[in-house]
């Protein structure tokens, strides 16, 4: 299990540092099957499944970026759909407008919210908390409008996706479900590699303590920017992937302020700073909409009471309590020192 | 530049609006030495440190360090340049365990790989009194050991000058002597030290040098003997009539 070596020749001689455990070898080989299987949908899927798979794993990579901005960079945001609504808009004009093979337009359309989230920031990072989350509301809402008027994408009427019907319907399962493999390794698994790096640390140091971090010479201004850019294209990403699967768009769908309830709701739920807890909510919020969504307004009022007994009673979210009773993450970052004798 | 200096301070000033906290200080530390910096409370002293480390902006002055100017330069990378400070409250990252704290401190402060600290890191937690305790919760630590942490985290980043503000405060007399000892190991081994302590016997045990800050100002700079019978320090740092 011993992943690390260090040796240092004046003194400590060889210090043995772990970074894997058994439940990460186990997670990580059910999530490369999983992804694996996401990937081979139109195999073994029906139409219906893979739009479902598609959904909860729009969720799982949009969560997992507003984790990364609330749990570690500290930058709460209620703004998110900007990135998605950009994203997706600039995957339509490239797809329906100038020709690009709508699946490649995907990948290309991230550059849309990474150019967005430049100027954006520099008008936001001089705002602390509550500010700064009324910040990116504002830019989510001059978004929406702006796109609601702007002719050349068919203002407020919106686009829809017509050179999808070049590509069969097995085609296009074949290139929806790739992307949401795709999507998930990037968010998912980049995270995952990002908090296991000693920018991971950096991050936790920054959330728990950012004078001390700054002082111990963590550029804290740089990272903040660079997680800020970082969770606008991997939201970007799921918002492309799934209006890709939508074949329509509008500028209210497309900047629904939804997008950052359901980031709140799935991390506050799993647990906040943890990318167990972003799968674990994503799996409550898809089955609690799929159940109980026919129960409308009440449905609503009790997803919400439920965000709050969380935030209330367990801070930790699901993934919390579950750390309380057994100790096996899914995605382990710590740097366990071996034969640490006082 | 003075010979020998590695920190030149000059007519160091800053205000909070009226309220002036620091007014026209000026010092040098030599390479290898310890000052000690005593001072009643409100003197100005962590403010000092403050401006030293760059968490708090100069209004007036210069600084130095190595003959480089500080002033203007983020608080990272005055730490990447070689100096390392400890708070009065301890801050410790909570989240992360305490070796794990003084990684973040030893790759990010000294320019090294991750994989490079780890012997460094565990060197540091035995010598500072933290062995045992590497895989525990910083968040977790009693107060003396996050005291400890905050030394070992500066140490860590491999400081040319380490700013320890008030460690001794709260400990046993027999800590106190291991503390001495851990500071005297810390100046054989090159690096220079400025201590702000009310701990007087720590401080003298240890200290080349002392400086007195009352209402921001210095009023009182020279071998520890002779700054303790100064009548001026007398009256303002131990209430004693001269």
């Amino acid at each position: 299990m011993t992943e690390t070596v260090a040796i240092n020749s004046d003194g400590p001689g060889i210090v043995r540092v772990q970074r894997q455990t058994t439940s990460g070898f186990v997670a990580m080989a059910l999530g490369t099957s999983m992804i694996a299987a996401i990937g081979s949908m139109p195999w073994w899927a029906s139409q219906g499944q893979i739009r479902d798979v598609v959904e909860l794993c729009c969720y799982i990579a949009v969560a997992a970026m507003w984790n990364l901005l609330a749990g570690y960079a500290g930058l709460v945001s209620v703004g998110q759909q900007a990135f998605v609504g950009v994203a997706a808009y600039a995957m339509f004009v490239m797809a329906q407008l100038w020709g690009v093979n709508p699946f490649f337009a995907v990948i290309l359309a991230v550059s849309a919210p990474a150019l967005l989230a430049i100027p954006t920031y520099a008008l936001l990072h001089r705002l602390d908390g509550p500010y700064f989350a009324i910040g990116t509301w504002v830019i989510a809402e001059v978004m929406r409008l702006a796109t609601s008027i702007f002719a050349y994408v068919n203002a407020g009427a919106g686009m829809s996706l017509r050179v999808m019907t070049g590509y069969s319907a097995d085609q296009r399962a074949m290139g929806v479900s790739f992307l949401c493999a795709f999507m998930l390794l990037v968010t998912v698994g980049g995270s995952y590699l990002l908090l296991r790096s000693r920018y991971g640390l950096a991050l936790t140091a920054v959330r728990d303590n950012p004078v001390a971090a700054a002082s111990q010479g963590v550029n804290v201004g740089r990272l903040r920017f660079l997680i800020w850019m970082a969770a606008a294209v991997g939201t970007g990403l799921a918002g492309a992937v799934y209006f890709l699967a939508q074949l329509r768009i509008t500028p209210p769908s497309a900047y629904d302020p939804n997008w950052a309830s359901i980031a709140i709701f799935v991390v506050m739920v799993g647990g906040l700073g943890s990318l167990e807890g972003v799968i674990i909510g994503a799996l409550i919020y898809f089955f609690a909409d799929r159940w109980f969504g026919e129960y409308g307004a009440i449905y609503l009022v009790v997803l919400g009471l439920l965000t709050l007994f969380m935030a209330i009673f367990a801070r930790g979210g699901v993934w919390g309590v579950i750390c309380k009773i057994v100790d096996a993450p899914w995605f382990p970052t710590r740097r366990t020192l071996l034969e640490d004798k006082p | 530049m003075a010979d020998g200096a590695l920190l030149e301070a000059r007519s160091l000033g800053k205000s909070y609006g009226a309220l002036r906290v620091l007014h026209n200080i000026s010092f040098d530390v030599r390479r290898g030495e310890v000052l000690g910096v005593l001072g009643p409370n409100g003197a100005g002293k962590t403010t000092l440190f403050n401006l030293v480390s760059g968490d708090t902006k100069t209004d007036e002055g210069d600084l130095f360090l190595d003959g480089q100017t500080l002033v203007g330069q983020p608080p990272y990378r005055r730490c990447r340049m070689g100096i390392g400070r400890t708070y009065q409250i301890p801050r410790p990252y909570v989240g992360l365990t305490t070796f794990e704290n003084l990684l973040v401190a030893a790759s990010f402060g000294s320019g090294s790989s991750e994989a490079e600290c780890y012997g460094r890191c565990a060197e540091i937690l035995r010598g500072c009194e933290l062995g045992g305790k590497a895989n525990r919760l910083a968040g977790s630590l009693t107060l003396l050991d996050r005291k400890r942490l905050e030394l070992a985290r500066a140490l860590a980043s491999g400081p040319k000058l380490l700013l320890l503000d008030e460690i001794a405060g709260g400990l046993t007399d027999e800590e106190g002597k291991d503390l001495v000892a851990l500071i005297r190991r810390i100046r054989a081994n090159g690096v220079t030290i400025i201590w702000i302590e009310h701990v007087l016997h720590a401080l003298l045990a240890v200290a080349d040098r002392m400086m007195v800050l009352n209402f921001g100002e210095k009023i009182a700079e020279g071998v520890p003997d002779e700054v303790i019978k100064d009548p001026e320090v007398r009256r303002v740092y131990m209430g004693i009539e001269a």
